[in-house]
């Protein structure tokens, strides 16, 4: 990566008020301050951050092993791991599950359904915004294991299920959701956590839409769905694709929410790549299988934010 | 078309007065179109809103309810569950140890994070770019990527399966998002307001302690808010890197407490679930709006 896309999502991140001139000057005397400072943070970070990720790159290449003989004296095997996993159904079905499930729960989901929370909310005659506000952020407020267990409770396979009762209104048979549609399920439960973070994003980019541009345009006669889609929506195109590239980042590396409710079941069908690196290395104790599985979601990762950030440096 | 009706200026044009066209304009009853999307608009909100809160109805009321089972009932209104958590002999360790874990790996982020934020935002120094992108950096790791290779690193410092050892790594594991958050902060304070606590005999460090940490507040409190939270709801490191029954802090005890399926008391397990919402729920609401104008705000206008 170039630095010139990093300034820009670090631009967009955080407010960094451009320094004075004052605090360009450097003076030699600052620098036992400054490490004494910043040098317990960057020693941690690296200790605990960068060198568990450059560990990893190193684990991926050898066979080690959690317990048994490889674990004594683990050897270096090239790339055997990553040859393995992209020849192995498993994993490549469960890169195809976490692909539907960032697709589908993130990007469609809680994007759309963050929005028209977010647009409705922005309107001037709808009565009630704080209490519908509070309502859409309550799952994100409360920890994951929570959100697990209140959708355990929801999709009961009994007919006194919620969504079972639900459903029967209409005449349908109870169904164990869990065993029935699973990726559907956790789909629908990562969209549920996921809409506030959304909404309070694109909440935060309408604000900056300048009112006199959509009054304008409703002078011009444009209705409400013709001024969203022409004036709004590339107005907040910056935000929108930064929310996509956040929203993607954690979605990938969604694991309690999932393996609270299915632990990967039933048959793999929700094994999410997290899930699968979760297993293999700390069940299965294969660390070096799990550690190159683990390298190859991170490029993937890192290929989508690319495309993200260029994306949305265009308008930018 | 509400824009229209809601403009102040039109119709009060003094020179033809309250003319009829305007007027008009501004008192016209909503057309069939408005109305139609209005109504849509509550349809869909109050949907919504249904979808978001419906699924707590069994946590909020199996946990009133001494007859509590896996579906949602009616509640035969007791504290019972309450009462068992805080008597039963592990909850109320469980509870313990996220306040500890919660409490310390907060604290040791805060320190952390004010005087590296401090640092990034006062003084240009060689590399202070590079670090602040590469902070920036980690945030795109998916924490299931480097679990394995940390859980290894700290099996080898001896520091896995110990309270001491998991306040650590999560404390550092918030770190990017605070010092990003307090650098931010700290610079938005002047300068000249630490110089002149300089002139009048201030030592530097005192001067950061007397000017800028009552400044800084807000973001402090967001960032507080923002560990704690993260830190609190935490499942996948304490998993890692917890073995001992009697170190579990909430997330893991529930998660095993449901994962018993002879025996689940669901009544306790919903309590706990309650008990387990409430200190990031009340936090939420105590710092909301320095949270959303410090953090998020702030991460979308950029």
């Amino acid at each position: 990566m170039t630095t010139v896309p990093l300034e820009t999502a670090a631009a967009a991140t955080t407010k960094l008020p451009s320094p004075s001139p004052r605090r360009r000057r450097r003076r030699s005397g600052d620098r036992p301050l400054i490490l004494l400072l910043l040098g317990p943070s960057a020693l941690l970070i690296t200790a605990f951050i960068v060198a568990p990720a450059v560990y990893s790159v190193y684990l991926s290449f050898t066979n080690t092993q959690l317990t048994g003989f490889a674990a004594r004296d683990p050897k270096f095997v090239g790339v055997d791991n990553y040859v393995y996993l992209l020849t192995n159904s498993d994993f490549l079905g469960s890169l195809g599950q976490t692909g539907v499930f960032v697709f589908f729960s993130a990007i469609v989901g809680q994007t759309v359904l963050g929005m028209v929370a977010a647009v409705l909310l922005s309107r001037p005659w709808l009565r009630g915004k704080g209490l519908f506000g509070a309502a859409v952020l309550m799952p994100m407020v409360v920890p994951e294991v929570v959100a697990s267990l209140t959708w355990a409770s929801v999709l009961t396979s009994g007919p006194e299920g919620t969504l079972n009762r639900l459903t029967g209104v209409f005449g349908a048979a109870p169904a164990d959701w869990l065993q029935v549609v699973p990726l559907a399920s956790i789909i629908v439960i990562n969209i549920w956590r996921g809409v506030a973070f959304a909404m309070i994003m694109f909440q935060a980019a309408l604000e900056d839409v300048p009112a006199e541009l959509i009054e304008a345009a409703r002078m011009d006669g444009a209705r409400a769905w013709q001024v969203f889609r022409h004036v709004t929506l590339p107005l907040i195109r910056g935000p929108v694709f930064l929310y996509l590239l956040l929203t993607t980042i954690s979605t990938v590396g969604v694991f309690g929410l999932v393996y609270f409710l299915t632990q990967g079941g039933p048959g793999g069908q929700t094994r999410l790549a997290a899930i699968y690196i979760y297993e293999r290395a700390l069940q299965f104790s294969q660390i070096g299988i799990g550690s190159a599985a683990s390298i190859i979601l991170l490029i993937i990762v890192l290929v989508l934010g690319v495309v993200y950030v260029r994306l949305a440096k265009v308008e930018v | 078309m509400t824009a229209v009706v809601t403009r102040p200026p039109v119709g009060v044009d003094p020179e033809r007065g309250p003319s009829a066209r305007p007027a008009k304009i501004r008192h016209r009853p909503l057309s069939t179109l408005d109305k139609v999307q209005r109504g849509l608009g509550y349809t869909l909100i109050a949907l919504l809103a249904l979808f978001c809160i419906v699924p707590f109805a069994w946590v909020v009321l199996s946990s009133l309810d001494a007859a509590a089972g896996p579906n949602v009932q009616v509640p035969t209104f007791s504290l019972e569950n309450f009462v068992t958590f805080a008597t039963n002999s592990g909850t109320p360790r469980l509870l313990l140890n996220s306040l500890v874990i919660g409490v310390a790996a907060t604290g040791v982020n805060l320190a952390l994070g004010f005087a590296g934020g401090y640092a990034l935002a006062r003084f240009r120094f060689r590399g202070r770019r590079v670090f602040m992108f590469g902070i920036l950096l980690i945030r795109v790791i998916p924490a299931p990527a480097t679990i394995v290779a940390l859980y290894l690193i700290m099996v080898k410092i001896q520091l896995s399966d110990t309270l001491i050892g998991l306040i650590i790594v999560e404390a550092v594991l918030q770190l990017p998002v605070t010092l990003w958050l307090l650098a931010g902060t700290i610079s938005a304070v002047p300068l000249d307001l630490e110089e002149a606590a300089w002139m009048d005999g201030n030592t530097r460090l005192q001067a950061i302690r007397r000017i800028v940490l009552p400044l800084v507040g807000p973001g402090l409190g967001a960032a507080a808010m923002l560990t704690f939270t993260n830190v609190w709801g935490d499942f996948l490191t304490p998993l890692v890197l917890l073995q001992s029954q009697e170190l579990y802090p909430l997330s893991i005890g529930l998660f095993r407490a449901f994962s018993e399926h002879n025996q689940v008391d669901w009544g306790l397990l919903a309590a706990s679930a309650v008990v387990y919402v409430a200190p990031p729920a009340v936090l939420y609401v105590l710092v909301r709006k320095n949270l959303l104008r410090s953090s998020l705000g702030g991460a979308v206008k950029g």
